[in-house]
């Protein structure tokens, strides 16, 4: 399949699914916006009115994050399940299996689109300003989807060679939650040294905290270090569609059967 | 279209004994050679590791040994029974699926597709939307696929409700629509699985006659069926399947014949015990 026509039929399923997703519920595309802002609202009652947090900003710091990391958890989570809950089309149809990952991704990339706005509204709202350092979100939201897009081929493949996975996925975007500084600030921790080793560790925090960095201080980046997350991810991303296309009769063999 | 030059009726060398064997015709492989084989299994089997291990030790053998070979033009039947591995063969000839052992050869520069009815449908969108979807996963590109659009709207004879959402749709417009969403498939061996029993006797008339224009004008098909008649009716050559293995290959009208007769002999013999088991 040619590549310009494969990412015409990603696409047009991921459209597809929104329409459908859309028809289903009464509220429709108004569910793109209402979940974001729920997830504010509960910040809000918890951090400010029942734990009346000291810190100025904290519940901006937690909606920057949270809505940020969302976009994360909500495709990994779906796209490892993709080419399993495809196995109807997968029995029919020669296709690359990366397709389906492919789809769940470009569907989510839709919906974060207007979580993004969102929270670009939110911080206006709040009196943050729009400078020219928010420019650098465009090299940042690129790297973050070129990891997301890794991750979701590497758990795609995965829970087709054993359901298992799907539970661990699931598992561990709820770590990664923990983990990636969206409740606590990583630059607050006492020691400078745990802050660049946890920065270093885990590229999701360091991301999440670049969108914030960004969005409510006003501060660019470490660039080498994002362009380092991304070539490290773009390859992994090369060897997965390698191995996708390579073992693709495997997989729908065993998505089929399991 | 002509049956003349089909390799005659014969069985593999390892199979069962059945009433067939006594009418073994050993085939001309002058004649197989004149024509181009577009699809050709040598000695594929397919297996897999199951998680219950209720099969040989976990593991499910679906086709055993499996040779055959697909000539320009023919329409080839694959019957037998459920269960006996006939779509998992489509879906080897599709490139779905690669043998455990053995080889699949295609022609250079052709493809094989299976016809499949409601692909991926939605039940939340609309006719239309299923359309084009379908189309493109056959393999349309976008612009394509709209220009399907006011032929399979006319030929579903769905009218206004192709707009409508699929699920406010009766069982036999939803055939309607598979059927013609499936038809869009242009490929050069065409691979159907049970497709010509849908909708409406007005509509299956339709279809089987949409087919056989199909089959007349020279495409290349495989056609799995249990349905005697129709295989009968469609096919120039047909392979009969039993438990992963072929048992006859040869003209339809023959082994079509010879697979009634053993359905019907297998029946009575279920029969007789049951009434030994129950008297």
């Amino acid at each position: 399949m040619p590549f310009l026509q494969y990412i015409r039929l990603a696409d047009t399923m991921a459209r597809m699914a929104l329409r459908a997703d859309a028809a289903r519920y009464f509220l429709g595309y108004i569910w793109w916006v209402l979940e974001p802002l729920l997830w504010v609202g509960v910040f809000y009652l918890v951090f400010v009115v029942l734990l009346d947090s000291r810190e100025p900003n904290f519940m901006i710091f937690l909606a920057t994050g949270k809505l940020a990391f969302v976009w994360f958890s909500k495709t990994v989570s779906q796209a490892g399940n993709s080419i399993v809950n495809g196995r109807g089309l997968v029995g029919k149809i020669s296709v690359p299996m990366t397709l389906f990952p492919m789809a769940v991704v470009q569907e989510s990339l839709y919906r974060q689109a207007a979580v993004f706005v969102m929270l670009a509204a939110l911080l206006i709202n709040d009196g943050y300003e729009v400078t020219l350092t928010w420019w650098y979100l465009v090299p940042l939201i690129l790297v973050y989807y070129v990891l997301i897009l890794a991750c979701s081929f590497i758990g795609a493949c995965l829970v087709c060679i054993a359901r298992d996975f799907s539970q661990m996925i699931t598992l561990g975007v709820m770590f990664l939650l923990f983990m990636s500084g969206i409740f606590w600030d990583v630059r607050a921790l006492d020691d400078p040294v745990k802050t660049q080793l946890v920065l270093d560790l885990n590229p999701l925090c360091f991301i999440l905290d670049a969108f914030r960095q960004i969005m409510m201080y006003n501060t660019p980046p470490d660039m080498v270090h994002l362009a380092a997350i991304g070539a490290g991810f773009g390859a992994v991303l090369c060897v997965m569609v390698l191995i996708m296309r390579g073992g693709g009769q495997y997989l729908a063999l065993k998505a089929l059967t399991a | 279209m002509s049956t003349d030059n089909q390799p005659a009726l014969h069985t593999s060398s390892d199979e069962p004994t059945t009433a067939l064997s006594d009418e073994v015709v050993v085939p001309d492989p002058a004649e197989a050679v004149d024509r181009l084989a577009m699809l050709e299994l040598e000695e594929v089997s397919l297996s897999y590791h199951a998680h219950k291990k209720s099969f040989d030790h976990g593991t499910h053998h679906v086709l055993n040994q499996v040779s055959l070979q697909l000539y320009e033009g023919e329409t080839l039947g694959i019957i037998g029974r459920n269960g006996v591995g006939k779509t998992t063969l489509l879906r080897l000839m599709a490139g779905i699926l690669a043998p455990t052992l053995g080889k699949v050869h295609i022609h250079p520069g052709k493809s094989a597709s299976l016809l499949t009815l409601g692909l991926g449908f939605k039940a939340d969108l609309s006719g239309r939307d299923n359309a084009l979807l379908a189309a493109m996963l056959q393999g349309s590109s976008r612009k394509q696929a709209k220009s399907f659009l006011p032929s399979i709207q006319e030929f579903s004879e769905l009218g206004d409700s192709f707009y409508e959402p699929v699920k406010d749709y009766s069982s036999g417009m939803r055939a309607r629509l598979a059927f013609t969403t499936a038809l869009m498939t242009h490929v050069d061996i065409l691979l159907v699985d049970e497709i010509l029993s849908v909708g409406d006797a007005h509509f299956r008339e339709k279809a089987e006659s949409a087919m056989k224009s199909r089959i007349t004008g020279g495409q290349t098909v495989v056609f799995v069926s249990h349905m005697a008649e129709q295989v009968k009716k469609l096919c120039d050559r047909v392979v009969w399947l039993d438990k992963g293995k072929v048992l006859a290959m040869g003209p339809a009208a023959e082994v079509v014949d010879a697979y009634t007769q053993h359905v019907k002999e297998a029946r009575i013999a279920a029969r007789e015990k049951n009434v030994v088991a129950t008297g």
